[in-house]
């Protein structure tokens, strides 16, 4: 090639199944210089990310893994809509050599978009392990397609890729001839029928032929788009036909799993028959209705003693060195301001920003337990032995690990819900969180049940956890039955192969979560926060007379349906930042009585009040941050709010039905 | 009807058009034994008469109506050479040449009568598909033993040559269509040694070259019977998969992942409740019951 000093751009995509370590791959070629972003109009994630070479600018799309360019989920249709709008100059298509058989499917559909596309067969060192041999160059002369081997977490092999991207953007269009599937005359010919009752314009962006295929694979977005482009007597044309010949769905995923066949008998060595893997060792006991069961609990407790064990101090730590050491510092030098300024400064921004601080190191470690769980392919097997509790919900097994993390903190449940695949599900995981007590609402309930029942304290905590659980199933099938309408899915997932954690590939995602929180919950936060204040301190900085406690003894008379006075309710309407807030505005509520929270508690609180107190406080709204992830998660305010206000109501009934009988039973 | 030789001609793009395309005049010359010059002539004839794209520097592919031709003549031939052994008891090597003449002289009558009188038959004794009458012909995934990898589970599926002798030596073998084999190891000097039909059996490069496999998976047609849904599969039991029968909105995932009618599929977990758990096209498959209750398999179908 001649030396040419201009800069040239080749945009590239990475398409690929799920589990094949498209991330790796991603996250290698390009470095940090990437950049994270939603995808128009959609609460998926969009990574690119920039490779520089020589004189050659290479933007990479990752693009979200598929099994398929049906749309048979929002991820399928963002890539599929990618590679046939986005027109990317190259697309290379990330395979997992230990499930060839699966992954060639999708390379099955792009051969038939993507006139410049590339294999990186990816994890060959794990296929070895599995007992396969793969003949990457045999590969690649059947299908007429370069093949790159690769081992991505070895960072092997992408020199190579990259040179062949440069290489394949280069070469002279119509200098290969991909071979394509052979349908049959028969299937063929139906697609062709398809295709003459179609124009161009119907079908744009789409081409022709392809929107055909798709009309007959039964894509349900296609379908919808042509029935609203298509004159009308067209269509019942169309439809009818569709309808007779609805096997053709079937046929043509046949066909592509045949040609697959033919391909793999040609690359891969098989191991012998009765060879049992790694992977499907452990499977036995990971997937076991009952040691599976024991192993996840197992696995479950570690994260959660990591999380208190070195979450927790860590946080402590922050709060007393940053906050305290930061409201000391305050005080202190700017004692000649104002002295709502030195609030201002103190307990506005510096608590706003210390709730946000303080989430990060219980975040952390949810963040990196839970990107290692998916790395090693864990959270797979944990849906699996989960799947039969769930339907009671209207949920399958996907959904179990996201509600379990809740146990720690809402926030990073909220965001694990990703894992689920049908919108449904996933919004009604989401909605079904916060009913989950996290650590910050066992922790209020700890104090205050330990503060006033002494040794029955432990009881009634539990009696609280399980009556909260208990409502989540009773919310949970009223939600499933009543509110959002739709079929429960059915589970449908594959289990990935076991692998050693990528550190790096950790990392990365850890260090991304964290900054979409601080990005995106944290500005919510902080304003919260600030508004909160504000109302503590007007008019005359003196809480007890602000708008805040006017506030609570306006709702005083709902209050007293439930046992509360008004230091009560503020305290419970504080806890809207952050759940734990509650003890702290207790205190500076109940300061001026002298004496400790117990014996405060003692003085004005009967055993039915407090009951009905901690009931609240588990069903009360989601805190703010919560709120802020259930934002990002649904792509608007009406969910975050539908939660809020249905939280509202049912934490208010749910108080007021617990004082009333506790009252009536003699408590 | 087209002349006998042009018939021929078209006879023979066709199923070089499989491996070659377009098929080189060469490649022709030494099919039909012909001079070169020869068949550069005759494929400008049959280019005037639009049944073949020609380029003198490439070769020639059919157009539609060369393919339309060339298709009803393997039809006449294949239904004769079925004819040969099935009714007349013919050994298969020796009903190529006796179809080659017959075919050029068979009216629609005589075609009917046949494809009547064998029933429902689909291939040829050699294996390849029979084009139905409108010429739709059921192209089978196919590659030459030489191509494929050790340890698959392959089934023989046709014989790519005629040759008399050539196939006399590969029933002295045992490898009739439909005989399940695997590569047991490749030799450098393209022999293979192979698992035939639980023996075991050496074969050269040659004959390694015209076997025409596929996996052994798509190789069900009759062999199985009496279906059950797959949640009722026993664990560490097998079986192919018949139909795909889930509703619409998972559907698309079913078939993506591989539950396609002929796909095998590995019950690797099903206690009596809860998902199961299986491997289809190498992968572990988690299903919900509900779904697994809907997909229908041959059990123990045997591979």
């Amino acid at each position: 090639m001649i030396e040419k000093t201009e800069e040239k751009s080749i945009v590239v995509a990475l398409a690929g199944a799920p589990n094949v370590g498209k991330s790796t791959v991603f996250n290698l070629l390009t470095g940090l210089s990437q950049h994270v972003g939603n995808w128009p109009g959609k609460t998926i994630e969009q990574k690119t990310g920039i490779l520089r070479r020589g004189n050659w600018t290479i933007n990479i799309v990752d693009l979200p893994g598929t099994y398929s360019l049906t749309a048979n989920s929002a991820e399928e249709q963002i890539a599929r809509d990618y590679l046939v709008k986005g027109n990317p100059d190259v697309v290379v298509a990330v395979l997992n050599a230990a499930s060839l058989e699966r992954n060639l499917y999708l390379v099955a559909e792009l051969i038939e978009l993507s006139p410049r596309l590339i294999i990186a067969l990816n994890m060959i060192d794990v296929a070895h392990h599995q007992g396969m041999k793969i003949n990457p160059e045999a590969l690649a002369s059947t299908l007429n397609v370069p093949v790159i081997p690769v081992i991505a977490n070895k960072n092997k092999g992408l020199k190579e890729l990259v040179e062949q991207i440069v290489l394949e953007y280069d070469r002279p269009p119509g200098s290969r001839e991909v071979k394509h599937i052979e349908y049959g005359s028969e299937i063929k010919d139906t697609i062709d029928h398809v295709a003459d009752l179609l124009t161009p314009e119907i079908t744009d962006p789409y081409p022709q032929h392809w929107t055909a295929m798709k009309l007959l694979e039964g894509d349900e977005q296609i379908n919808k788009l042509i029935r609203m482009r298509c004159p009308v007597d067209r269509w019942q044309i169309l439809d009818d036909y569709l309808g007779e010949n609805e096997s053709a769905a079937v046929d043509i995923a046949t066909l592509r799993f045949e040609w697959v066949e033919k391909m793999v008998a040609v690359a891969q060595e098989k191991p012998h028959i009765g060879w049992v893997s790694f992977s499907e060792r452990i499977d036995r006991a990971a997937t076991h209705p009952i040691v599976g069961l024991l192993i996840l609990v197992g696995i479950l407790g570690l994260i959660f003693w990591l999380v208190y064990s070195l979450g927790i101090p860590i946080q402590k730590f922050l709060e007393v060195n940053l906050i305290e050491k930061g409201r000391a510092l305050v005080f202190g030098n700017l004692s000649f301001m104002p002295l709502w300024f030195q609030s201002f400064w103190a307990d506005g921004i510096l608590s706003g920003v210390g709730t946000v601080l303080t989430f990060i190191p219980i975040l952390f470690f949810f963040f990196a337990a839970w990107a290692a769980m998916e790395d090693i392919g864990y959270t797979a097997r944990a849906a699996f032995v989960t799947d039969r509790f769930m339907h009671l919900l209207g949920l399958h097994g996907k959904s179990c690990l996201p509600l379990v993390l809740g146990f720690g903190c809402n926030v990073p449940a909220v965001l694990g819900t990703r894992i689920i695949d049908s919108p449904r599900a996933r919004l009604l995981t989401i909605l079904l969180t916060p009913l989950v007590p996290c650590s910050g609402r066992m922790a209020v309930i700890a104090i205050v049940a330990a503060a006033f029942f002494g040794s029955q304290a432990v009881l009634v905590c539990i009696g609280i956890i399980i009556f909260s659980l208990l409502m989540l199933v009773l919310i949970g099938i009223i939600l499933n039955r009543f509110i959002i309408r739709g079929e429960s899915s059915a589970l449908i997932m594959e289990l990935p192969l076991y692998h050693v954690p990528d550190a790096r590939l950790i990392g990365i995602v850890t260090w991304q979560s964290i900054l979409a929180f601080i990005k995106r919950a944290g500005t919510i936060i902080l304003a919260v926060s600030l508004v909160v204040w504000l109302l503590g301190i007007i008019p005359n900085s003196n809480i007890n007379d602000s708008i805040l406690s006017q506030f609570g003894k306006m709702i005083e008379p709902a209050g007293r349906l439930m046992g509360l006075n008004w230091q009560m309710m503020v305290a419970l309407l504080t806890s809207f930042i952050a759940k734990e807030n509650t003890i702290a505005t207790l205190g500076v509520l109940l300061g001026g009585n002298g004496g400790d929270l117990s014996q405060q508690l003692k003085q004005i609180m009967t055993p039915a009040a407090v009951l009905s107190f901690l009931v609240f406080q588990v069903l009360f709204i989601p805190c703010v941050a919560t709120v802020a992830a259930i934002k990002q998660e649904t792509g608007g305010w009406r969910w975050p709010l539908f939660s809020v206000a249905f939280q509202l109501i049912l934490s208010f009934a749910g108080a007021i039905l617990i004082y009333q009988i506790a009252r009536l039973t003699g408590f | 009807m087209e002349s006998e030789r042009t018939q021929e001609y078209l006879e023979a793009i066709y199923k070089r058009q499989r491996t070659e395309k377009p098929v080189a005049t060469s490649t022709l010359a030494e099919d039909l034994k012909v001079s070169p010059p020869a068949v550069t002539d005759m494929l400008r004839s049959l280019e005037s008469r639009g049944l073949i794209d020609y380029k003198a520097s490439k070769g020639a592919i059919l157009t539609g109506r060369g393919r339309e031709q060339a298709v009803a003549v393997i039809r006449r031939h294949r239904l004769w050479e079925r004819f040969l052994t099935d009714v007349l008891g013919m050994k298969w090597d020796k009903v190529h040449e006796e179809a080659c003449k017959l075919e050029h002289v068979t009216s629609p009558e005589i075609e009917d009568g046949l494809s009547q009188v064998l029933g429902n038959v689909n291939t040829c004794p050699h294996g390849h598909s029979i084009p139905d009458k409108s010429g739709n012909i059921k192209e089978k995934g196919m590659s030459p033993l030489s191509k494929c990898q050790a340890g698959q589970p392959l089934c023989v599926s046709a014989i790519d040559r005629e040759a008399p002798a050539l196939l006399r030596k590969i029933e002295k073998l045992g490898l009739r269509p439909g005989i399940p084999v695997s590569i047991i190891k490749k030799n450098k000097d393209g022999t293979m040694d192979l698992e035939a039909g639980g023996k075991k059996i050496s074969i050269n490069g040659e004959m390694a070259g015209v076997l025409l496999v596929s996996p052994a998976t798509r190789a069900k047609e009759g062999a199985v019977t009496g279906e059950i849904p797959l949640s009722k599969l026993a664990s560490g039991h097998s079986g192919i998969i018949r139909t795909c029968g889930s509703g619409r909105s998972s559907l698309g995932r079913c078939l993506s992942l591989g539950f396609t009618p002929g796909s095998m599929v590995k019950m690797m977990e099903n206690f009596s409740s809860g998902p199961v758990l299986v491997k289809v096209h190498d992968t572990e498959v988690a299903l919900g019951r509900g779904l697994a209750e809907k997909i229908t398999v041959y059990p123990n179908a045997k591979i």
